[in-house]
């Protein structure tokens, strides 16, 4: 399992972690290029099925909002290579 | 700056108001709960008393506990400030606040409270017909307590609406959201002893509160949801967001729905900013008109009240108004005096239900749109986000009231040591926290943003849908599941 923080800056959402960082305007196009990345330089060096857990960074939100609400999404995807 | 992200079932439990509702609600109860043993560690704390008239300034302000009245107003007053002071700013440091900036807003916002609490009690406002000659009186206004909810709202509002420079410093310590989940933890305390007296009608609302849930979700939802889409043409996400915004429970339903469909997190600021407005004017409409016109139905008007206004903040606050109102109205109109609480804990019980489905409901949402409207290849939507969504002041809510329940049940030998204990927390402390509730509200609304231009339709959508639609069904429901149901009288 890959892990990677998502947030949005207003105009493309950010998948990143220390190693990698993708940027895109939709979730599917950075789903791709997530995909491409991991594929080409990091994880896949096997023929295994690999997931990405993508954890919201909920700091995203404006601080007088967080107190009403502190989950935006987790979600995960699956990368085959 | 440091991601906040749940990434574990625990994450969370140092860095958010949610659990820090919890950790302050039970560091209080658990220190209340100690008068078992003899000892009073929780009667410092300060509640204010009706003065003026026959009865000096001096006097509408003491501790609680009988062991303390020595400390006298100023010094309970001090003890209060101090150690409420610590207990908060341990929260806002472990949160990663400004703890010097929290400091400054949460010592204004604590003497501001303190100010109005007390001024709210002056006889003028709070006496009313039954006992507004003992204070030499002939006329009183009857608000009882509300008087000082009321007045402490007007504060807020004035600061947050005509002072904004000091408004955005005091907005490291206003948090209304954190400040009532805690008072809601509190009111455990009392929804457990107050069982003891009226078991059945506490289950009661028990299940008629979740019955309501099923109207948020089932009936309130997608009638706004067609309102949006069908007539003001509101793209999809947008919609879904404003949608649950409006129909089950505020900021954190417009939130948790917007993760659900995947929508940017403008949208939700958005809708929220929206919300926060609505929720306030429902809090000024609401109680005095419901007080009004349901006086002979006052759980009908609580349940209602829990359906229809938004954030639990502003309707825990609506509530106990209301339960203030009506129960002055009440005794003006024929002497009957009702006991405090059940009113406000009718209008909480059914939010709480609302509350702990919305990880479930926006699970489902998210289900439906990864899988048959986005249809993004590959994505799975994790079981776990049902738990990260969970409002977890609710875990602190039922511990406190199943223990005192359970105290009293089992071991009924100690009520009389065990509610030493829990008057000060569930009076004094739950009341002095939906005072800073109503300051703190009050201060981070701006009227002025209803009428920012990027609001839109939402705004006209919001309107319609709230006044038109759900609060006539919520009173509808509210009577079909409550009629009938009297407040418990004071037994002299």
């Amino acid at each position: 399992m890959v892990e990677v923080i998502i947030t949005h800056d207003g105009n493309n959402w950010i998948a990143r972690n220390e190693i990698l960082s993708v940027a895109a305007e939709t979730l599917e196009i950075l789903d791709a290029e997530l995909r491409k990345l991991i594929k080409q330089k990091i994880y896949c060096k096997t023929n295994e099925k690999m997931r990405v857990l993508m954890t919201f960074d909920n700091s995203t939100f404006p601080q007088w909002m967080r107190q009403y609400a502190q989950h935006y999404f987790n979600r995960i995807i699956e990368v085959d290579s | 700056m440091e991601a906040l992200t749940n990434r574990r079932w625990y994450s969370g439990m140092r860095t958010q108001e949610d659990w820090w509702s919890v950790w302050l609600g039970l560091a209080f109860f658990f220190l209340g709960l100690l008068s078992v043993t003899g000892v009073d560690l929780v009667g410092w704390v300060t509640y204010p008393s009706k003065w003026g008239g026959t009865v000096p300034l001096v006097k509408g302000l003491n501790p609680l506990g009988k062991v303390y009245q020595s400390l006298g107003p100023m010094g309970s007053l001090a003890a209060t400030y101090i150690i409420f002071t610590i207990a908060t700013c341990i929260g806002a440091a472990s949160m990663k606040w400004n703890v010097k900036k929290y400091l400054a807003g949460w010592t204004i916002i604590f003497i501001i409270t303190y100010a109005v609490w007390v001024a709210g009690h002056h006889v003028f406002l709070a006496a009313n017909i039954t006992n507004r000659a003992q204070y030499g009186l002939s006329y009183s206004l009857s608000l009882g307590g509300g008087g000082s909810y009321i007045l402490a709202l007007l504060v807020g509002l004035i600061i947050g609406n005509f002072f904004k420079k000091f408004a955005a410093f005091l907005s490291e310590a206003a948090k209304p959201e954190w400040f009532i989940k805690t008072a809601i933890v509190f009111l455990g305390v009392k929804v457990g002893y107050m069982a003891m007296k009226a078991a059945d009608f506490v289950f009661e609302l028990a299940i008629t509160g979740a019955a309501a849930t099923i109207v948020a979700y089932l009936i309130f939802w997608p009638g706004t949801y067609l309102l949006a889409r069908k007539f003001f043409k509101l793209p999809r996400k947008t919609a879904a967001v404003l949608s649950s915004g409006i129909s089950i429970c505020g900021v954190s339903a417009a939130v948790a729905t917007g993760g659900a469909v995947r929508a940017k997190p403008l949208i939700p600021v958005m809708v929220s900013t929206l919300i926060v407005v609505y929720a306030v004017i429902e809090l000024v409409i609401l109680p005095p008109l419901f007080t009004a016109t349901l006086i002979n139905e006052p759980i009908v008007a609580g349940a209602s009240m829990g359906m229809s206004v938004k954030t639990d903040g502003a309707d825990a606050a609506a509530g106990a108004v209301m339960d203030e109102l009506m129960r002055n109205r009440k005794e003006n109109l024929d002497g009957t005096k009702w006991e405090e609480g059940w009113i406000t804990t009718s209008a909480i019980m059914t939010k709480i239900w609302i509350d702990m489905f919305i990880g479930l409901w926006a699970f489902v949402l998210a289900l439906v749109w990864v899988y048959k409207i986005d249809r993004i290849p590959g994505e799975h939507v994790p079981a776990s986000e049902v738990w990260h969504r969970f409002p977890k002041f609710v875990l602190g809510y039922f511990f406190t009231w199943f223990a005192y329940l359970g105290i009293l049940f089992l071991a009924p030998d100690l009520t009389d040591s065990a509610k030493v204990g829990a008057v000060p927390v569930e009076k004094g402390m739950r009341k002095l926290f939906f005072m800073l509730t109503f300051v703190s509200i009050g201060i981070i609304t701006d009227f002025k943003k209803l009428a920012e231009a990027k609001f839109g339709k939402m705004v006209f959508i919001y309107f319609i849908a709230l006044f038109l639609f759900i609060l006539p069904v919520a009173l509808v429901v509210g009577y079909i599941f409550h009629h009938g149901m009297t407040v418990p009288t004071v037994t002299p």
